[in-house]
């Protein structure tokens, strides 16, 4: 059963309250400022506490939202589905097996423009059987229209989880935003984080306007995603327009993440870089681009090379879906090779999916970049300082010239 | 325009030729107080050279003769009730009409020296009461028409159902009843490819129409329905589905609505297969049954294993309301949707409605009401319904039902069963039907 958090005082301004708690927490307390309608249910490892939080916080009044107590993932956003229909603003979490499990309501959502918000707390895939993290389920994930967005620490997953909400629901997005947190490392990290006030989180959001778009409403009656495609008549264009909107959608979102960050640093103070973040990155000769709550270790690991001459820095990715080109380019051009740290496998092409997605970005620099794939933390290993070490040594060894074939294990030896 | 009710005569089950009289001696008695036949207003003739018997009575006709023949105004067509009245004081006994029926439905008793005729027992007809075998029925699913023609049609004109196929009159039947206050969801299947949803940006349907997964109507509109609670809005969250959708792959979502006992009036169309994407076995498609995925050969003779029971299932789950109907008892029918209708309003309520397809199971087109009405004659698809905390309630006669044969050999899915196969359908149908009468609390 989860516990509530332990209050603190008062800190800086547009903040009610300063809390001790780890990420599930964090989101559900994300989830009660945005004042969903309704919230359905269905508990999985390492998701489950998130669950709980949202439940007791209905339970207590403090959201005040319709809970539906679901008999599994692929209902629970069928009902979300059913609710985003009819207007309504909607949450969820889930990971690994669960969202396996929901994946034929899910790989629909962004089509049908449906904004709605579910935490990912990111799990590894089965088999082997495993209940640790690792983002393989939402890297499997990646090409569904989804926006996803990785968090780095729990203060950044209740800020972005309230953000989300900003991005999915904007005019020129309509878009589902997973907010993905590490499983283990972030869902029971605990850390102190400051819970911003409601009234301010208000203005942030403003209005909602769910189903302008699209609705099932008898005030407004309409055939919702009737039989489109097909070889003649209007069939083919509609469908190619339905796709291309939801591409433009997709890259709308690129500007649109970056204003809600910018809004949020305003308003809240706290400035996190939207997409791609820099450490350490103008002077360096080469760099490791890491995703989510492994770059905390990793940027230890660089300050530390740095102390030993080494001119290496850190591309971290914040928004994965739609892939930040632009600004990943941009961060690429600053230096001579880079190690991917990918926490999933992409098993077509040997590496990490995150490898693969950079390797693009290469081609876009016009410039020769040595890269090199890391697979590191699967099911819920750890990436310590000296995992990091060691994939600093090798890539400062691809800027050398000795490039390397496959991935590089960080935890084979653990 | 109005419709009225009237006494329908079946001489296939009329035991005339087994000297009953029960019609003829009930209408003498409550007509004179005697049981001389001569005062009965409702006559069964023998057939000649040995064809069926006939019915002799009134039929009130919508343009009658008799009124036409009648030169005093004593015989007039009652617009309220349909009946042809007659008027005492202003009958001059000339016999025109008489001359007139060619039913003998109006005759000259010498006893009372003026003529009578049937007056329906004000709604109550005591020869029906008498009829021991079922061969008199009184037809009352005029009030269907008077009670629900001048209510919108909410489904388009045009359709592109199969020929025959019942789907479209539950369709405007069930919207005409439910109105336009209603979100409707058809799973994929035969109704959206009928049109509800309609093509490439058009609308087959008046009201909001989805075409949700084929997996999870019921929570979507679980879901849609505590959003416009939430708004304080009454709208009714209302599926069309398969059977497919409903008790195989759709299942868990259904069940799990009924569980919570989430509001929604979720209809199953059960035609026994998957027949709008080429007729391929479903859970529900009954033993024995020709399906392309069970198909007929020297190895498979039709499906090897019983059908899913799923309106059972759905009343095992304790939800507001659950029953089964037909479209060839269709005023039954109305009557469970004004009650599923009023019972979603509280939570789940579940109509299980036996719905033959002709393209899918071989029969004519012509014959879909004759399958669905030996469906229920057979005691295969018995008529039910059950409310939560009460028991199940026949609400269709499952004693003397027909040997299952009757219905079995209307539909060619069933032309190669054995007489082995035969006897395992029969049997599967008498025990369904006792498993049902223990919920009933009958054994």
């Amino acid at each position: 059963m989860a516990t509530p958090a332990l209050k603190m005082k008062m800190k800086t301004a547009g903040c009610a309250q300063s809390i001790v708690c780890d990420g599930n927490e964090a989101a559900a307390w994300a989830v009660a400022l945005a004042r969903p309608d309704l919230v359905a249910v269905y508990p999985i490892t390492p998701q489950s506490s998130l669950v709980e939080y949202v439940s007791q916080f209905i339970a207590d009044g403090k959201i005040e939202a319709e809970l539906m107590n679901v008999e599994g993932e692929h209902s629970v956003l069928s009902a979300l589905h059913g609710a985003a229909l009819a207007g309504g603003r909607t949450y969820t979490a889930t990971c690994g097996p669960g969202l396996a499990f929901m994946f034929e309501p899910y790989w629909r959502t962004p089509g049908m423009r449906l904004p709605i918000v579910a935490s990912l707390v990111t799990r590894d895939g089965i088999t082997p059987q495993c209940v640790w993290g690792g983002q393989q389920d939402a890297m499997t994930m990646k090409e569904t229209g989804w926006i996803q967005i990785y968090c780095e620490t729990v203060q950044e997953v209740l800020d972005t989880t309230i953000m989300a909400y900003r991005i999915a629901e904007h005019h020129d997005v309509m878009l589902p935003v997973n907010i993905c947190h590490d499983g283990n490392y972030l869902s029971y990290g605990v850390t102190q984080v400051e819970v911003p006030e409601q009234s301010a989180v208000d203005d942030y959001l403003g209005e909602k306007n769910i189903n302008w778009h699209v609705a099932l409403d008898p005030l407004r009656p309409m055939a919702v995603d009737p039989l489109t495609g097909g070889a003649g008549g209007p069939g083919p264009g509609k469908f190619v327009a339905y796709r291309q909107g939801l591409c433009e959608g997709m890259q709308n979102a690129l500007g649109v993440i970056e204003q809600a960050h910018s809004d949020w640093a305003d308003i809240f103070g706290r400035d996190y870089a939207p997409l791609v973040e820099e450490y350490r990155l103008d002077d360096a000769d080469y760099a490791l681009v890491t995703i989510g709550s492994m770059t905390g270790a990793a940027k230890d690991a660089v300050d530390s090379a740095r102390e030993r001459g080494e001119r290496v820095g850190i591309i971290k990715i914040k928004t994965f879906r739609p892939f930040p080109v632009e600004a990943m380019a941009r961060a690429l051009k600053k230096v001579h090779a880079v190690g991917v740290v990918d926490r999933s496998v992409h098993y077509g092409w040997n590496c990490g999916p995150l490898f693969q997605e950079v390797l693009s970005c290469v081609y876009r620099t016009g410039k020769p970049i040595a890269t090199g794939s890391f697979i590191g933390g699967l099911a819920g290993a750890d990436l310590t300082e000296t995992h990091f070490t060691r994939a600093i040594d090798r890539t400062a060894q691809l800027l050398a010239g000795t490039e390397f074939d496959g991935p590089v294990w960080l935890n084979e030896n653990d | 325009m109005t419709a009225y009710n009237t006494i329908a005569f079946d001489p296939s089950r009329c035991e005339l030729c087994n000297d009953c009289d029960a019609c003829i001696t009930a209408c003498a008695q409550v007509k004179s107080g005697t049981d001389n036949p001569l005062h009965s207003r409702i006559k069964i003739v023998a057939g000649f050279n040995g064809n069926d018997p006939e019915l002799a009575l009134c039929r009130q006709c919508g343009d009658p003769e008799c009124v036409k023949s009648c030169p005093s105004t004593a015989l007039t067509k009652n617009p309220e009730t349909g009946m042809i009245d007659w008027e005492k004081s202003l009958c001059v006994d000339c016999l025109l009409c008489t001359v007139g029926c060619t039913y003998g439905g109006i005759t000259y008793n010498a006893t009372l020296k003026h003529v009578a005729k049937c007056d329906l027992c004000d709604g109550d007809p005591a020869c029906v009461k008498a009829c021991p075998s079922g061969a008199l029925t009184y037809v009352t699913s005029a009030s269907i028409f008077n009670e629900q023609h001048e209510r919108e049609d909410l489904f388009v004109p045009g359709l592109s159902a199969c020929q025959g196929c019942n789907s479209e009159m539950i369709m405007r039947h069930s919207l005409r009843k439910v109105g336009p206050d209603t979100v409707l969801a058809t799973p994929p299947g035969c109704i959206p490819g009928m049109g509800s949803v309609g093509f490439n940006g058009t609308t087959g349907t008046k009201v909001p129409v989805f075409h949700p997964l084929l997996t999870n109507t019921a929570s979507m509109l679980a879901g849609l329905k505590k959003q416009y609670n939430r708004m304080g809005r009454n709208v009714t969250a209302m599926a069309l589905a398969g059977d497919g959708g409903a008790g195989d792959v759709g299942f868990q979502s259904l069940s799990g609505a009924a569980e919570r006992n989430d509001q929604v009036l979720f209809i199953c169309v059960d035609n026994e297969g998957y027949m709008n994407t080429g007729m391929q076995a479903s859970g529900s498609t009954s033993y024995g049954s020709w399906t392309t995925t069970t198909p007929v050969g020297s190895q498979m003779k039709g499906k090897r294993t019983g059908q899913k029971n799923l309106a059972m299932i759905m009343m095992n789950h304790n939800c507001e309301y659950v029953a089964t109907a037909s479209t060839a008892f269709v005023e039954d029918y109305y009557e469970k949707l004004d009650k599923a209708l009023e019972a979603s309003e509280r939570g789940f309520a579940y109509l299980h409605i036996y719905s033959p397809c002709p393209t899918g199971w071989r029969f004519p087109s012509s014959q879909t009401i004759e399958v669905c009405r030996k469906g229920v004659e057979t005691n295969f698809a018995p008529l039910w319904e059950y409310e939560r905390g009460g028991e199940l309630r026949f609400t269709h006669s499952i004693d003397n039902p027909l040997p299952v044969e009757a219905y079995l050999n209307l539909s060619g899915k069933y032309r190669h069963v054995s007489e082995e196969q035969l006897a395992h359908i029969q049997e599967q149908v008498n025990e369904r039907v006792k498993t049902l009468k223990r919920f009933a609390g009958m054994n």
